[in-house]
């Protein structure tokens, strides 16, 4: 009898790992989450929704599919968009962004959405999951390799996957990568121009292709304001673990680096952390990251994830769906990767002349003058 | 080579060892408990999570650390008992009950922060004091490498002290080590071996909870990032099982990581860095090969240690 109870305990203990790893958000109104609740309104209000909505489907969320669907705008359109994110929300950037972009597709467009977060694990699954309850699925991280072979397998479905391409063409999905390069050309321009020390640095997630795309155009970057900056880099090896990435930067920082690019997601948050505790320069990554911390954070590299899925989702609403089965590289010249420096009133570091000089660089790189190296 | 050999020998990197080794060694110090109590326990690394996320909350929900430190000890002690309830009082299976704790803390934690915190999580709350001592500042190197550091690294050294003396000479300590090498004589000397079972997890669950609350209010500033534990929980039962199960030895393989840790975050300026986050598992490796050939010079460790290598 005891056994038997315990046994169930330890059931209830595994079945509420569900809860947290196949979590539907609701669409809509759920925007205000993406703000820092840090202003001292500790209601945990516009999240409740999505406590009803895991918590009921704390079963095994994998296989049913039953996700949760609010009300949508009048004359909205009845399709449904699954957004499936490699990691987790809440890095105030990658995946954040990807959200923002799907949260304004159901504002604008009346699409119903559902999020799932994969927590690094059972991506397969998750896609099958999301394909089973949505005419489109964006795939968020390069992890999805398996799109490959699920996608036809689900031929009604509309694929997108953000960051990274299929080895050949698959007729219903849309790769989306970026020049995550040309960007951290201007990052790294930047980062020279504000270093004191003639060294500056860059964490990276790990030692993969994509996060070296980042590193090897920041590095042309900062050759290209003084060939005798020096750029010195080390990789955390984990994208959710903060505390390495304060480690990291400290270690860069012993090294002389006073401007850092964080390139690791939630680990980045520890960079950001580390320069205000020692007082350098960070730049953030793919969201604009200024207002985390606008004395220690100069600028972002911008990769607009969440545009991009926006753009591409509008396109094929209005009956363009030609992008399918081909990979699209969103890059500086349409706009979805840059610098940017904060909201309107944010405190500034980088002088206007630099910024000139980053606009001018954006130009030539954008007319084809300077080719800036990559590693996809 | 002098240049490298400066890099990576220095203040930072002994600070860096601090740092790092902290939050492993609190774990390693409970996880002592319960090993010599006769229980695997592979669940520490969810009890850091929870320790670190219930630490941020009740620093933000009452913007104090203290109260940070007291919510998690508190939840802490919760994790102990029911860890104890399923392992001790219902006799289930160690290991599957350890795997559960893990995965089920990070669907907690995961779950909670977004309820209470939004998406972007918690980060920049009021954290844990820092000590800085005039006096060290004075002394060269030294000074550089313990000046500054939180103060839990300091009170972990403290615990360290207190348990070693607890497991190696009071009479608490005495059975909580019969508990596991021979409960049966203990029973017969009258007293219960389960009940120094109880004690052991609960006192895991404590330390746990207080390495969660050094990783995200010591060593962060009150920042909460799922699965930031980050497989720290496994590294602590290495040093344990490295160490007997010896809190001082544990806080010395503990040292043993950090600083390793923190010479390959150097490293990786000379050498690639997946050769350099090879670094823990092969240390691990080393020390269970060190930890095998110890058993076979000399059967003294606990019985629960050679089970584990014969199998």
């Amino acid at each position: 009898m005891k056994k038997l109870f315990a046994i169930l305990l330890a059931l209830v203990l595994v079945i509420g790992v569900f809860a947290g790893c196949a979590k539907q958000t609701p669409n809509g109104e759920t925007g205000d989450v993406q703000t820092p609740t840090l202003d001292g309104q500790g209601e945990p209000a516009p999240a409740d929704t999505n406590a009803a909505g895991g918590s009921a489907t704390s079963g095994d969320a994998a296989d049913e599919g039953d996700a949760t669907e609010d009300d949508v705008p009048v004359g909205a359109s009845d399709l449904t968009l699954a957004l499936v994110v490699a990691g987790s929300f809440g890095d105030r950037s990658f995946y954040d962004s990807s959200k923002q972009g799907v949260e304004r597709l159901a504002a604008d467009q009346g699409l119903k959405t559902i999020s799932i977060e994969c927590n690094n694990e059972n991506h397969d699954a998750q896609m099958r999951n999301a394909a089973d309850q949505a005419d489109i699925v964006v795939c968020v991280g390069w992890e999805f390799y398996e799109i490959e072979s699920i996608a036809p397998e689900y031929p009604d479905v509309h694929w997108i996957w953000i960051d990274n391409a299929t080895e050949a063409p698959v007729e219903n999905v849309l790769n989306i990568t970026y020049a995550q390069n040309e960007g951290s050309f201007l990052a790294g321009y930047i980062a020279a121009a504000m270093s004191k020390s003639g060294v500056v640095g860059a964490v990276g997630g790990e030692d993969s292709d994509t996060i070296n795309d980042f590193i090897v155009g920041y590095r042309q970057g900062a050759a290209a304001f003084s060939a005798d900056t020096k750029v010195v880099v080390n990789y955390a090896g984990t994208y959710d673990d903060p505390a390495k990435g304060k480690e990291c930067a400290f270690a860069l920082n012993d090294q002389g680096a006073d401007v850092i690019f964080q390139i690791a997601s939630a680990t980045g948050d520890g960079v950001f952390e580390a320069a205000d505790e020692r007082g350098f320069y960070a730049i953030g990554v793919d969201s604009d990251q200024k207002y985390i911390n606008d004395d220690v954070i100069i600028c972002s590299m911008k990769k607009e994830v969440g545009n991009s899925i926006y753009d591409a989702v509008v396109a094929f609403l209005n009956g363009d769906d030609s992008r399918w089965g081909t990979t699209w590289v969103a890059d500086m010249s349409n706009g979805y990767v840059g610098i940017g420096y904060g909201e309107e009133g944010a405190q500034q570091q980088v002088s206007d002349e630099i910024k000139a000089a980053v606009e001018e660089l954006a130009g030539k790189i954008m007319s084809g003058e300077i080719k800036v190296d990559t590693t996809r | 080579m002098n240049d490298i050999l400066g890099r990576i020998f220095s203040a930072g990197t002994f600070q860096q060892m601090l740092r790092s080794a902290t939050p492993v060694a609190l774990a390693a110090i409970g996880g002592s408990m319960t090993e010599h109590a006769g229980i695997m326990n592979i669940g520490m690394d969810g009890m850091i999570l929870m320790g670190a996320f219930f630490a941020v909350l009740g620093s933000f929900l009452f913007q104090s650390a203290m109260a940070g430190l007291a919510l998690t000890l508190g939840v802490g002690l919760i994790v102990g008992l029911f860890f104890a309830l399923l392992v001790v009082k219902f006799k289930s299976d160690e290991f599957i009950i350890g795997c559960a704790l893990n995965t089920f803390a990070l669907g907690l934690t995961g779950y909670l922060s977004d309820s209470v915190f939004g998406a972007s999580g918690a980060k920049g709350n009021p954290s844990l004091l820092v000590v800085r001592l005039p006096f060290l500042r004075k002394i060269p190197f030294i000074g550089t490498v313990l000046n500054g550091q939180s103060i839990l690294v300091w009170v972990t050294v403290v615990l360290m002290v207190i348990m070693w003396v607890f497991v190696y000479k009071t009479p608490h300590g005495f059975w909580l080590r019969a508990s596991g090498e021979k409960p049966e004589t203990l029973r017969t000397a009258g007293i219960s071996p389960e009940r120094m079972k109880w004690i052991a997890s609960i006192l895991c669950g404590l330390f746990c909870a207080l390495a969660g609350a050094y990783l995200s209010l010591g060593q962060l500033s009150g920042t909460f990032s799922k699965g930031m534990s980050n497989s720290r929980g496994y590294i602590a039962f290495a040093c344990v099982i490295f160490a007997a199960a010896h809190p001082g030895k544990a806080y010395l393989a503990a040292l043993m990581f950090g600083f390793f840790d923190a010479i390959g975050m150097r490293l990786q300026a000379y050498v690639s860095s997946e050769l350099t986050q090879m670094i823990p598992y092969i240390i691990t490796i080393l020390m269970m090969i060190y930890v095998v050939v110890r058993q076979n010079n000399r059967r003294r460790a606990p019985r629960k240690l050679q089970g584990m290598a014969k199998s």
